[in-house]
């Protein structure tokens, strides 16, 4: 019961969170929101029983990508950021219909009743070890293929944002 | 009413994951900076692992947990890359906004 109220404070938070990010006109403000809205969605997953991935959201998310974020806004001028209007405001009024249409198929689909099986047989290897120890043990046996093929895709997304990143003499204009 | 509220069920977490991705979607149209729409990009990717640890929650499952343990992964080098683009093309052609790219042969 603990946990559903968690859940419902986390839930509220990051859907407040969520729409700061889309509505603030501040790029800072923005990372500050989305900041906001990954520690409440690390908060759910912990709530949800799974440690492992909530301090990994932590870590990867919370610390890393965010701070890459303010790395880069610090690389663009202010001035120019605050001379333009930061939303399409034309897109966003035909869009929204659409988003809301999204929502009632969501509602349409969760009253219609969707139900998943029952299978406790990973339930009882939880309760002997720890929710970490059973990721690893399924990561590097039934997953290892996909876990090479993301170190792969790591490696590869690395070398190409060094080469992005790299300062270049000659400018095109 | 209040029993099913209290208890967990897999639905709340898909209500959930539904709208931070709505939100995230609108936020990937709506805004005009490059950087703002990469991160609605990662709130719209959140979105997907609170569904995966959802189903994992009620069903006692862990595979779901492996798979947004691999979302976070794709973020974090996609951020890399869409990042580095972003300040290239900042500095090679002083653009930042969507409506400012619109040659492809530099």
């Amino acid at each position: 019961m603990l946990n559903q109220l968690a859940f419902y404070l986390f839930a509220s938070i990051s859907i407040l969170c969520g729409l700061g990010v889309v509505v603030a006109s501040n790029p800072i403000y923005v990372v500050l929101w989305l900041l906001g809205a990954l520690i409440a969605i690390s908060g759910i997953f912990f709530s949800a029983g799974a440690e492992l991935l909530g301090s990994l959201q932590l870590m990867i998310y919370v610390v890393a990508i965010a701070v890459f974020y303010i790395l880069i806004i610090t690389a663009v001028p202010w001035r120019k950021l605050h001379k333009n209007e930061q939303h399409n405001r034309l897109i966003g009024l035909s869009v929204l219909p659409f988003i809301v249409l999204l929502y009632a198929e969501a509602f349409l689909v969760v009253m219609s009743g969707v139900s998943v099986s029952k299978n406790k047989i990973i339930e009882t290897i939880t309760k002997n070890y720890g929710n970490a120890e059973v990721i690893g043990i399924k990561l590097f046996s039934n997953y290892f293929w996909a876990f090479e093929l993301m170190s792969v895709l790591l490696l590869i997304s690395m070398i190409g944002a060094i080469l992005l990143g790299r300062k270049e003499e000659k400018t095109y204009d | 009413m209040i029993e099913m509220l209290l208890t967990p069920h897999v639905e709340q977490y898909f209500i959930l994951a539904f709208i931070l991705l709505g939100i995230g979607l609108f936020g990937m149209m709506v805004r005009k900076n490059l950087i703002t729409i990469l991160m609605s990009l990662e709130l719209a990717l959140n979105s997907v692992n609170i569904a995966f640890v959802g189903i994992d929650k009620v069903n006692h499952l862990i595979d779901g947990q492996i798979f947004a343990l691999f979302t976070i992964a794709l973020a974090a080098s996609e951020a890399a890359v869409g990042l580095g683009i972003i300040l290239s093309l900042f500095r090679l052609r002083k653009a930042e906004n969507v409506n400012e790219i619109i040659d492809l042969k530099g």
